[in-house]
């Protein structure tokens, strides 16, 4: 059935009768509650970062052996419980950290041996690794699986915001029957003018491609009218960051602090996307300082301002990361890093059980080392996704989601 | 409501008296996916071509092919040398720099590493004249960037329209900051507006040599103390290689990107031999490079679209494969250039050196780099399935090591290094390598381009660039057979794809959605845009996604509508639209020459016609039309005046504010701009 007919009708039937099962009872009243739901952030970091200089194994011996000039010290290390440590650039991780916030499982990633940045990030996207014929992404069956589940926790009415990308396109994580859209200007996003009614252009516009017989054209239209609608009613340039949200200049602090301005306008966002490029350190890579510190320092920054300037609306958020697969080991022959395989994703939220690096450690002895060359793999990205969204969006038919991975709750890590 | 409209839209077509062109938006309602799929016919051929091997048709473009024979102006397109391009090298020779080598490029126009190696002393400023005060300038410069309290003036020229993305690491324009306003406003209080007026009032040979002769705070804070309409004349009145020298002064690594970019814009659009600038398009994308791998990049840049790509462009693949393997721009952007065999003498001096001096033993020897490697098999020939596996991949890498680039700083040119390159035999997807040493690399090229996943591989994408998102698997076998029959050639690959009934199928007509580049280069074709400034065109591609040169990962962007396609990108899309025709972008005018003169006399449903003709000439639905009519209605109804809100006009040194008739035609211009119909192609 569907939801969004269910609740109509569901607010009415209120009206008239006491006799309402539970579970409606509950949806239909929370529907005016301040807090509407959990909302996942899911973050992309393309170009495959190198996980074993990002959360610091500092006490393996071989670490430091196969690293001779991009290792990052112990004593600069942040350390974190004694045998993994942040690289120092993540400073503004080490209070969520500390808060329990913050959690980080390491040796994650994607099963798939697969080393090409695209095939990799469609795999990750799709979340089904190794098979290409998947055309949309886990996130928007996951929002399909919620919409499926009758104890589903968001209690909203569907917005045009339900599903956003922040960028210029909507990604194939995000792609998918459930509507998503792409904004990657907050203030931009009008037609003709940002005056309080249509203007005459955006008018014509608008029956143009309504009466379109361009079926893609006229779906995206549709679409765009809608949100360019509710965007300016919402009005989301009064939503400044709060105090002490200091997002970076960058385009990654820009869409964060987009996302934030987003959720606070409350235009219905359940589940936001942005991408963050420039991980694909081959050359020059750097240790404490350079290239990867410099891209750490402001993913982390954007990330924590985002947290900052949330709130107390922060506790309603998951944030998630990922990127397509690590890096090799062992130092390359440039000062860098080639592609590799397990990597480390963070799962930031208000009721995340933080603090902890959850995940099994493959160990960087030679011999435990995958294809004797990087970090092996001991926790599937969509273990981690499978919880995310169990937690966040109340999706329970996890094949759904994640088809083929066969995921068991009971192997959770129970991170929230 | 939509019944009115439909009424409207009767109405209108009914009491039409020019002739419409060509009802088209509605092939797909005959579509026969049979054997012989059911084929374009008369002017519909014309636009296939025009719209698939163009960057679509200008005004007059229809008509030119229909007197030459569309099968003559295909082969034309495909023999570029034979094709008149006087007016495009007109508008070419406004960026004297680009035509440099990349030599004198970088002595002339020093980027950041070479100033800071003048400003450490290790290269000798030149001794006087501009170029003299372009070092000094940029050392001042460096010097104040390091000591951070350097923030560059807003770049000189109008504003661009939209913002670019700020890009991390590069050091592009950035807005004066308070401090450096306060500074501005406080020499405007003392002098500074008419000493300011005085230079900008000096012919213009007098202007650049007081410019160069001002010490550089000075001339930093003469910048500051413009105002945006003092900053456009600087170089108001000046030469090229003059407004060049002044920008020169100001920020060299600047002024080689903006000109990089200006001058591939400057092609799409103008150039007469468009099958080429298609293909030098695809191909820039094919072998995608980004603009920030480093500073020298952009210089590289220059040289890799000119000498590289579009020589090749239609000729055989594998010289196209092996000019990018040389040049310094690809070995640099995927890291070639530092690639050293494990066992190379190279890495065996720096073994006996670093137990010779211990504090070598800290540094990782130098060693192997995957990354052109494996893209090369993976995005630039046989494609991902290719059949080759992780053990492959190192096998390139060591069949490569030793292909680098000689000091950039001295000439940046090509270099086998022999000490580098891995000794021994190698074996690629079963296949021994050949001879030794450079050769060895040069049969690996040759093993690729004659492959035929390659073939295969290449013409998927060229018929996903020119056919459809999913084109026709027989189509796409008979261009790879065409490619190995020919030893990839890559203009009877393009041949046979035009003698195909596939490529003239109707239910193909229209079906690729434009990128943000085809869309915005079109549109300043369909209304014969006359572009002095490109930064507007600029920063709409870096708002849509679509920044020239600016993509990060090799893959390049991809073609597809599902990409292109967004709530964004059609916001965006329908504002350029406005934008363009309206004549809000400084620096860019298009004008529709109206028929008939006389407000009076001219039918809305003539202006419409006229301008669907000459902007979109394949015409559009009923629906688009009578939308974009619609608002008109009262006031033709009630002899009103038209309104106005959005359509405020910059002043404009040169052309007078438009007639009534005149905005209403840029309204009508910029709805059609942004309909559903042209953002097909």
């Amino acid at each position: 059935m569907n939801r969004r007919f269910f609740l109509h009708k569901g607010a009415v039937a209120l009206a008239g009768t006491a006799a309402l099962p539970n579970f409606l009872v509950r949806s239909v009243l929370a529907e005016t509650n301040a807090h509407p739901g959990r909302r996942l952030v899911v973050i992309f970091q393309r170009g495959a970062a190198d996980g074993l200089n990002v959360v610091v194994p500092y006490r393996e011996k071989n670490y430091y052996a196969m690293r001779p000039t991009i290792a990052i010290p112990q004593n600069r290390v942040l350390d974190l419980d004694g045998f993994f440590g942040l690289h120092p650039s993540l400073a503004s991780f080490k209070p969520l950290y500390d808060a329990g916030h913050l959690a980080i499982v390491h040796a994650a990633g994607s099963p798939s041996m697969n080393r090409s940045h695209f095939d990799a990030q469609d795999y990750m996207e799709s979340g089904t690794p190794d098979n290409k014929s998947t055309t949309d992404g886990w996130l928007n069956r996951a929002l399909q699986a919620e919409d499926a589940c009758p104890c589903a926790r968001h209690r909203q009415e569907h917005t045009a915001f339900r599903a956003l990308a922040l960028g210029a396109q909507v990604p194939l994580t995000l792609a998918g029957r459930i509507p998503a859209i792409a904004l990657n200007n907050v203030n931009g996003f009008s037609i003709a003018g940002r005056g309080p009614a249509f203007s005459p252009a955006a008018q014509a516009f608008e029956a143009m491609y309504a009466d379109s017989g361009d079926r893609i054209l006229h779906a995206a239209g549709d679409q765009t009218f809608d949100a360019v609608k509710m965007l300016r009613d919402a009005n989301p340039a009064q939503y400044a960051p709060a105090t002490g949200a200091n997002y970076p200049n960058t385009a990654f602090g820009n869409s964060m602090r987009q996302i934030a301005q987003l959720l606070k306008a409350n235009l219905g966002v359940e589940a936001a996307f942005t991408d963050v490029a420039g991980w694909d350190t081959h050359q020059n890579q750097g240790g404490v300082n350079g290239q990867l510190a410099n891209r750490l320092a402001d993913f982390s920054a954007s990330i924590a301002a985002f947290w900052r300037d949330m709130g107390d609306d922060a506790g309603g958020i998951t944030l998630v990361t990922m990127s397509e697969f690590g890096r090799t080991a062992r130092e390359n022959g440039t000062a860098g890093t080639d592609h590799g395989h397990a990597n480390v994703m963070f799962v930031l939220g208000g009721d995340v059980k933080g603090g902890r690096v959850y995940g099994k450690w493959p160990g960087l002895a030679d011999e435990q080392l995958n294809q004797g060359r990087d970090l092996a793999l001991t926790t599937d990205f969509r273990t981690v996704l499978g919880e995310v969204v169990t937690h966040a969006m109340g999706a329970e038919n996890l094949n759904a989601v994640f088809p083929g991975a066969n995921l068991d709750p009971a192997r959770f890590l129970r991170m929230t | 409501m939509k019944a009115l409209r439909g009424i409207l839209a009767c109405l209108l077509i009914c009491t039409l008296m020019a002739p419409v062109p060509g009802t088209a938006a509605t092939p797909a309602a005959s579509r026969n996916r049979g054997a012989s799929p059911q084929q374009l016919e008369g002017d519909q051929r014309i636009l296939q071509a025009l719209n698939r091997f163009t960057f679509g048709p200008r005004p007059g473009d229809l008509a030119a092919v229909r007197a030459m024979g569309l099968d003559a102006w295909f082969e034309q397109q495909l023999h570029p040398a034979s094709i008149d391009e006087s007016a495009l090298n007109g508008r070419l020779a406004r960026f004297p720099a680009m035509q440099w080598s990349f030599r004198d490029l970088i002595f002339r126009v020093p980027p950041n590493p070479l100033l800071r190696q003048a400003m450490n002393g290790r290269m000798n400023v030149p001794p006087s004249g501009v170029l003299h005060a372009v070092y000094e300038n940029g050392i001042y410069r460096e010097q104040q960037r390091r000591a951070g309290k350097f923030n560059p003036p807003a770049p000189a020229g109008p504003p661009p329209a939209t913002q670019p993305p700020p890009e991390t690491g590069s050091p592009a324009a950035g807005q004066p900051d308070a401090q450096a306003m306060a500074l501005a406003a406080s020499m405007d209080s003392l002098d500074g507006t008419a000493q300011s007026d005085a230079i900008l009032a000096l012919p213009p040979q007098q202007r650049l040599d007081r410019l160069a002769a001002m010490q550089p705070p000075d001339f930093e804070a003469f910048l500051r103390s413009l105002s945006p309409r003092q900053r456009q004349q600087l170089t108001a009145g000046m030469a090229p290689g003059l407004a060049e020298a002044v920008e020169d002064l100001e920020n060299p690594q600047r002024l080689v990107v903006s000109e990089l970019l200006a001058e591939r814009l400057t092609r799409d659009i103008y150039s007469n031999a468009q099958l080429q600038e298609v293909m030098t398009d695809f191909w820039l994308n094919h072998f995608n490079i980004y603009l920030h791998k480093n500073e020298l990049m952009p210089y590289y840049l220059t040289g890799y679209a000119r000498e590289t790509i579009r020589p090749y462009a239609l000729g055989k693949f594998q010289d196209l494969l092996e000019a990018v393997a040389h040049s310094p721009a690809m070995l640099i952007y995927l890291d070639n250039a530092q690639s050293t065999g494990p066992h190379s003498l190279a890495a065996k001096r720096f073994a006996r050196a670093s137990f010779r001096r211990p504090r070598l033993r800290r540094q990782q020897p130098p060693g192997l780099n995957e990354n052109y490697a494996r893209e090369l098999m993976e995005l630039h020939t046989v494609g991902v399935n290719g059949g080759y596996t992780q053990a492959d991949v190192i096998q390139v890498a060591r069949v490569l090591t030793g292909w680098t680039v000689e000091r950039p700083l001295m000439g940046g040119n090509f270099l086998f290094n022999p000490n580098r390159h891995e000794p021994g035999a190698k074996k690629v997807m079963g296949k021994k390598i050949k001879g030794h040493g450079e050769q060895q690399g040069e049969a690996l090229l040759h093993m690729l381009a004659s492959s035929p996943a390659t073939g295969h591989f290449l013409s998927q994408e060229l018929a996903v660039r020119f056919v459809s998102d999913n084109p026709p698997p027989a189509l796409v076998d008979r261009m790879a057979k065409t490619y190995l029959a020919s030893g990839g050639d890559i203009s009877a690959v393009l041949r046979t794809l035009y003698h195909s009934p596939e490529f003239w199928s109707a239910s193909d007509y229209r079906a690729k959605v434009k990128t943000p580049l085809e869309f915005v280069v079109s549109a300043a074709r369909a209304t014969n845009a006359n572009i002095e400034n490109f930064q507007p065109l600029i920063g709409t591609l870096n708002q849509m996604g679509m920044p020239l040169y600016g993509c990060i990962p090799p893959s390049g962007y991809d073609w597809n509508a599902a990409t292109w396609v967004s709530t964004t990108s059609l916001v965006d899309r329908m504002n350029f639209a406005l934008a363009l025709a309206a004549n809000r972008f400084p620096g860019i005018r298009v004008r529709f020459a109206p028929e008939n003169a006389n407000p009076a006399m001219a039918s809305p449903q003539q202006q419409e016609a006229q301008l669907e003709r000459l902007l979109i000439p394949g015409g559009v639905s009923i629906s688009t039309r009578s939308a974009a009519l619609e608002q008109f209605r009262s006031r033709w109804a009630n002899a009103m005046p038209l309104r106005t809100a959005n359509l405020t006009i910059r002043p404009n040194g040169r052309s007078a504010p438009p007639t009534p008739l005149e905005r209403e035609d840029q309204m009508l211009a910029g709805l059609l701009l942004g309909s559903p119909e042209f953002q097909r192609r």
